[in-house]
């Protein structure tokens, strides 16, 4: 067995280009996160959390009997940057990913971790094409784009709404879920009077907006990011424009209210999957409660706790499989992992490592810019 | 035609915008050949010292709201004003005989390192101004025109045209233009070229920073990549209308908040920017020199 294991060593050595000869007593487990750029604040949410379960981990034992360490490699939410952070992390003797958080920027480091057989554990990324690639090391603990675009023309059904415009922001999560739901709408019989893509990280929306309410529709589906849907509310609000907006999971971050203000962000519909503090799973009870003890705040998104969960899988996995070979820990992930309690409830993975089961809620934003589960 | 009128005033409140930042692209350019990439973070820092002193010295409160108004955006140039001088001696300076490339180097260096401090200094998230602005709308026509709007294009206007006269009228003003055409004769002149590159140092980002400071009162929402953005479209007005020309910055900068309103409008708007690069293009291929430019000998 420790021939076998030397012999692996060796291997995985050999691999990476001949890397510093591997520490023996520690498992490093690497993460990669948009700790700068648009989306820093998710990315520092993520390296906090998974920061913390590492710490509390090792507290236990770690795993396989040795210390976790958390090797983090920033990849500024662009796609550019993660095929950089990932080549970096693989040749730091890593045995697993957790990571990232937007779908293009994950989709960059994918084939990297697959060549060289390191389970990945994406955490924010939603977009189908992911795991329709037949990476065998790939997981995530996100939904997939296709039950959300599901889960919003249902929304759209039962609020009643006959005409809808549809706006993505060209970006391969935003693309994938609007697609999706403009399929779906058409064939329930709704009317999309509007389909276009607005230039994320600008200030002045009024022009679209000004075109969207030429299009008359009932409602707006938005499927980009906080950010723009902040400054999509505020704009709307001064046009004196009643129109609802609904938006996809990737507008849950308490910025929005903050970006949009408390009058503008009333009554705007989101879904997503549950949100930390509506999370009730019972380790989820004491993992926010350590967590506001250390950092004194609340998780950013539910989407820098998946990847907690990520990071807690991979550890099952290593421990489960009792290897740090990809190939053992992945197979085990894809078989032996069933109903796994993760923060965000229970984990399985079919055999193209999407999370089995139902995630998403609805939400409304209320007068006090609190986010409250909507029951439709 | 009301929702032509209405992208048209929609372009060109973005467009006064871009115009404010352009001038210190085109002034700098002017004077040193160089493209200061730092630019657009001053922008940033406008709107962040903005917020700052607007939330911690509360002056809307203690001295009502236009004259406190005013001292902010004084206190706004002045401090971003100051930055642009310690940029220039800083990043600059020390290159100023090296090749052009090392300054090129040194300003997207100086924008890099402008950045990340502002990262460090305030974190990563959105930064949200205080909601103080009156949500008047004024309704001209069927026409909605946010009088915040109205007064953005003011202001960017008036500013710009006393920039023009400045340059124009005085004796400063002179000194630049003449810094501008050949450093080594307004040296021979008796000009202290040194300090007219400081003075642009100064009056560019001063420019730069209340453009920031207004977008943040107006959109309300800042962040420390938001210079990257504006600073490219702004770049791009001060080509339009020719780099190097003060009243092109102007110009370049409205017509391009126009031409992306429009396009969004009635071509796409996923393609917007596409449209703005393209009618870009095909102005440099008419006029090589931009809009206003004109055709110096020593230009590149």
């Amino acid at each position: 067995m420790k021939q076998h294991l030397l012999a692996l060593v060796a291997a995985v050595g050999l691999v990476v280009g001949g890397a510093t000869a591997q520490a023996a007593d520690t498992v490093k487990i690497g993460l990669m996160a948009p700790l700068t750029g648009s989306w820093a604040s998710e990315g520092q949410g993520m390296k906090k959390i998974v920061e913390l379960l590492a710490e509390q981990q090792n507290a236990k034992g770690g795993v396989l009997g040795k210390k976790i360490v958390v090797v983090t490699e920033d990849d500024g939410g662009d796609p550019r940057t993660a095929s950089l952070a990932a080549q970096r992390l693989t040749t730091q003797g890593v045995v697993a990913v957790v990571g990232t958080y937007g779908s293009s920027v994950t989709e960059a480091s994918q084939a990297i971790y697959d060549e060289v057989k390191l389970p990945q554990i994406a955490n924010g990324s939603t977009a189908i094409r992911l795991t329709e690639k037949g990476f065998k090391h790939f997981f995530r603990t996100a939904p997939r784009d296709d039950e959300q675009g599901r889960m919003a023309a249902q929304t759209i059904g039962k609020l009643g709404f006959k005409k809808v415009a549809i706006l993505h922001d060209n970006t391969s999560y935003a693309k994938g879920l609007a697609d999706e739901a403009h399929a779906l709408l058409k064939s329930q019989g709704a009317e999309v009077v509007f389909f276009d893509a607005l230039t994320p990280g600008e200030r002045d929306y009024t022009a679209i907006l000004t075109k969207l309410k030429g299009a008359n529709p009932d409602v707006v589906l938005f499927t980009g990011y906080y950010p723009e849907a902040g400054l999509l509310l505020r704009q709307k609000k001064d046009m004196n424009w009643q129109v609802p907006f609904l938006g996809g999971d990737a507008t849950n971050n308490v910025d929005l209210v903050k970006i949009a203000g408390k009058e503008a962000a009333e009554g705007f519909y989101f879904l997503s999957p549950p949100q930390p503090q509506d999370l009730d799973t019972p380790d989820a009870a004491t993992f926010l409660a350590d967590y506001q003890k250390k950092y004194n705040e609340l998780p950013p998104s539910i989407w820098a706790v998946l990847a907690g969960d990520g990071f807690r899988v991979m550890v099952t996995g290593i421990a489960g499989a009792k290897s740090t070979d990809g190939d053992k820990i992945a197979g085990y992930l894809h078989k032996d992992l069933k109903n796994y309690p993760g923060l965000s409830g229970p984990i399985s993975f079919d055999a193209k490592g999407d999370r089995e089961g139902e995630v998403y809620r609805v939400y409304k934003v209320d007068a006090e810019g609190g986010f409250v589960l909507q029951k439709l | 035609m009301e929702e032509f009128l209405q992208q048209l005033t929609n372009g060109l409140a973005v467009g006064g915008i871009y115009a404010l930042i352009a001038l210190g692209y085109t002034m700098v350019y002017g004077v040193l050949k160089l493209i200061n990439f730092a630019h657009g973070d001053l922008f940033t820092y406008g709107a962040y010292l903005g917020l700052t002193l607007l939330t911690s010295l509360a002056l809307t409160d203690r001295l009502g709201f236009a004259l406190g108004m005013l001292v902010l955006v004084l206190m706004v140039m002045g401090l971003v004003a100051v930055l642009g001088a310690i940029l220039e001696r800083a990043a600059y300076r020390p290159l100023r005989e090296s090749p052009r490339l090392s300054a090129v180097v040194s300003a997207l260096g100086a924008s890099i390192f402008l950045q990340n401090a502002l990262m460090l200094l305030y974190g990563a998230r959105f930064q949200v101004y205080p909601n103080i602005l009156p949500a008047t709308t004024l309704n001209l026509f069927g026409l909605y025109l946010p009088l915040m709007r109205v007064l953005i294009v003011l202001a960017s206007v008036l500013m710009m045209a006393a920039l023009y006269l400045f340059i124009q009228k005085t004796r400063i003003g002179a000194a630049i233009r003449a810094a501008a055409i050949d450093q080594g004769a307004a040296r021979l002149m008796g000009i202290d070229v040194n300090r007219v590159i400081l003075l642009v140092f100064l009056m560019g980002p001063a420019l730069g920073g209340t453009a920031g400071l207004m977008v943040g009162l107006y959109y309300g929402q800042i962040n420390f990549t938001m210079g990257w953005v504006y600073g490219m479209k702004a770049f791009t007005a001060a080509i339009l209308g020719g780099i190097g020309n003060i009243p092109g910055a102007m110009v370049g900068g409205l017509l391009l908040g126009v031409i992306e309103a429009l396009g969004a409008a009635y071509i796409s708007i996923a393609w917007k920017d596409a449209i703005a690069f393209l009618v870009l293009i095909l102005i440099l291929i008419v006029r090589p020199t931009g809009l206003l430019g004109e055709r110096v000998a020593d230009k590149i």
